[in-house]
């Protein structure tokens, strides 16, 4: 038969670790960002934009981008938004509790196509979570790449995420930071309008690698921008969301055509899923 | 491997042995139609039957399969496999089986289906009575079965047996064998390529130009509008199919709420929420959220996204699915021969 390998020899590729919480904060009304550290003192080796799978045994599993960088050593962060049956279990341990992680799944940012290069990112919603994992990244190692220029979208002012993060991108020198809200409210200053209002503010060379990460409908949009500046679309790289179960390419949820986002992705370059009828 | 002969009267003996070693699976009569189950006897054993209800995939990857259990000391993996032996697998069930192996153990080797896989002894056996839907003959016909350990075809006066493996020829030790005569191997031989040859149903064309049209139709929505209209969404046609291995996990408590297990279920692409996802505030994205869409999915599936990587198509023509939908619209050889004919 076919294998490589006797069965006694291989781990469980469904068992978890267990991981402490050393912090947890409300971030939006929903939506509750953690930062964990494994219990056995053992970091996770990751990439920016890979998965984990978050779980609460007698809750279940849910798949979760990692939302900071392998550069900060020894914790990593998710964002839980509150939305079933784990998620809602999850959101309401605090600090010194556990949880229990499976991972890191899938493909992250392939940081060789992005080195040495103009880096642009793209974030819409929850899409700044599994992005800040690359936006850390490339903050502290901020000379491996050229320029960087970062567009984040949220629906309105209070359920901007990371809002310190927000705060020192808006004065820092190391990235250009363009925001916009779909809907202001009397304290906001800053641009209203959909994420492509923010193209026109900055001058973009084709030589520029984009990422893009956000609701379904948002990618379109994007690529037509990036198209206008001329930036080829084997450059441009999307983190995409799907229903996920197992995380390691076996239950079939996360299939786009025959694409697993679980394992092929959640990173991929947009020409590599251009032509499939499911992706966007 | 060797060839092998041994006469009607032994057989049942031979049968008996093996079930006294440890557990024996194989197909047994469930009213009219036919199961793999437990045998407790050797009469039990029903090696000519058409098909099986459900196809043998469910020894390896059970409807409901515990991955973890948890208590209040912690967490540890489920797993307990068993020596057993399955008797009387049919070819096109070998050939899924063979793809199951593969995608089971691809990338992330899962030890939850391959030590199943690996403590199975398989024996496959010929085909005694075609069943209505089959069109096994004509699907992937270049694609030979190999996970099995031997293979056993009944010939006049009793059944030859071809051991393909060690494992295969360690149960030779169980029954009254004698090596076949080459007159014997030939009879078995021709017993195989004559069920072939019996298929009510087949596909009229080859698999790559099958995979290159039924790829190119994606888009024609119209054309899955229709084959999906009667589509009640549920997901007969995944469960029974050998080929099919998609779940959902689930965690559950025990009654006394502190112990529980995670487990994984059967699920199929033809339902409604396969392919769901939640994204907050009440919002959620349905992948595919129409019938046509889902049913498309299933047929890219069998006939083309999983070629290349299994050297031939994901359906084995066991006719099961096309058996067991209500709406009669689930046949892969009709719904194929209808595009190519399109
Ligand atoms: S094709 Fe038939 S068996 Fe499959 S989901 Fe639809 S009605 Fe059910
Ligand atoms: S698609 Fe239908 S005919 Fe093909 S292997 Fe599956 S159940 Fe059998
Ligand atoms: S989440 Fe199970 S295959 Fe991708």
């Amino acid at each position: 038969m076919n294998h490589q390998c006797h069965w006694t020899d291989v781990e469980n590729i469904f068992l978890p670790r267990e991981a402490t919480i050393v912090c947890s904060e409300q971030a939006t009304p929903s939506e509750t960002h953690f930062t964990l550290k494994m219990a056995d003192g053992q970091p996770i080796e990751y990439e920016p934009g890979q998965i984990v799978e978050l779980s609460l045994f007698g809750y279940g599993e849910i798949p979760i981008g990692i939302a900071s960088s392998p550069t900060r050593k020894n914790t990593f962060d998710l964002v839980v938004r509150s939305v079933g049956r784990v998620s809602g279990a999850v959101t309401k341990l605090g600090k010194g509790e556990s949880v229990y992680v499976r991972g890191p799944l899938g493909h992250g940012f392939d940081l060789t196509k992005l080195r040495g290069h103009d880096v642009l990112i793209v974030a819409g919603g929850i899409g700044l979570c599994p992005t800040r994992s690359l936006i850390q990244y490339i903050l502290d190692r901020r000379d491996e790449f050229d320029r960087f220029v970062l567009f984040y979208g949220a629906r309105e002012p209070s359920l901007q995420l990371f809002t310190d993060d927000l705060a020192r991108w808006r004065t820092a020198n190391d990235v250009e930071y363009y925001e916009t809200v779909d809907r202001g409210d009397p304290s906001w200053t800053g641009n209203v309008g959909v994420i492509t209002t923010l193209f026109p503010q900055v001058e973009l060379g084709p030589e520029t690698r984009a990422v893009i990460c956000g609701p379904p409908i948002f990618y379109r949009f994007v690529v037509r921008e990036l198209d206008m500046i001329g930036i080829p679309r084997e450059n441009v790289f999307v983190d995409l969301e799907r229903r996920m179960k197992c995380g390691v390419g076996k239950c079939g949820h996360c299939q786009i055509n025959d694409k697993y986002v679980c394992v092929d992705g959640p990173v991929f370059p947009f020409a590599d899923v251009q032509g499939l009828e499911e992706a966007f | 491997m060797t060839a092998s002969f041994i006469r009607s009267d032994d057989f049942a003996a031979f049968v008996t042995a093996l079930i006294e070693a440890g557990p024996v699976y194989g197909p047994v009569a469930k009213r009219s139609r036919f199961a793999f189950e437990r045998l407790e006897t050797p009469e039990e054993l029903r090696l000519d039957y058409d098909v099986t209800i459900l196809p043998p995939k469910k020894l390896f990857f059970p409807p409901a399969q515990d991955l973890v259990t948890f208590d209040g000391a912690g967490f540890r993996a489920a797993l307990e496999p068993t020596e057993k032996v399955l008797l009387g697998v049919h070819f096109y069930d070998v050939k899924a089986i063979d793809q199951t192996d593969l995608l089971f153990s691809e990338r992330n080797y899962d030890i939850n289906y391959m030590a199943h896989r690996e403590t199975t002894t398989i024996v496959a056996s010929n085909i005694q009575t075609v069943s209505k839907r089959a069109f096994f003959a004509s699907v992937g016909a270049d694609v030979e079965p190999q996970g099995h350990d031997a293979f056993l075809t009944a010939i006049n006066g009793g059944y030859v047996l071809e051991t393909r493996t060690e494992r295969g020829e360690a149960l030779l030790a169980f029954g009254a064998f004698q090596p076949a005569t080459e007159a014997q191997i030939a009879e078995a031989a021709a017993v195989n390529v004559a069920a072939l040859e019996r298929c009510p149903e087949e596909l009229e064309h080859g698999t790559e130009a099958i995979a290159d049209k039924v790829r190119a139709a994606f888009q024609d929505e119209e054309l899955w509008t229709t084959l999906a209209a009667d589509c009640f969404s549920c997901g007969t046609c995944n469960t029974v199919c050998p080929t099919c291995y998609c779940f959902d996990v689930q965690d559950t408590w025990n009654v006394d709420q502190t112990s529980g297990q995670r487990t994984r279920f059967w699920d199929g692409c033809l339902t409604e929420d396969f392919a769901k996802c939640s994204l907050g505030e009440g919002a959620c994205e349905n992948f595919r959220e129409e019938r046509a869409a889902r049913f498309r999915h299933r047929l890219m599936r069998k006939a083309t996204y999983l070629n290349e990587k299994l050297g031939g198509p994901a359906c084995v023509g066991c006719g099961r699915c096309s058996a067991g939908c209500t709406a009669d619209i689930a046949d892969p050889a009709r719904v194929i021969n209808q595009i190519m004919a399109s």
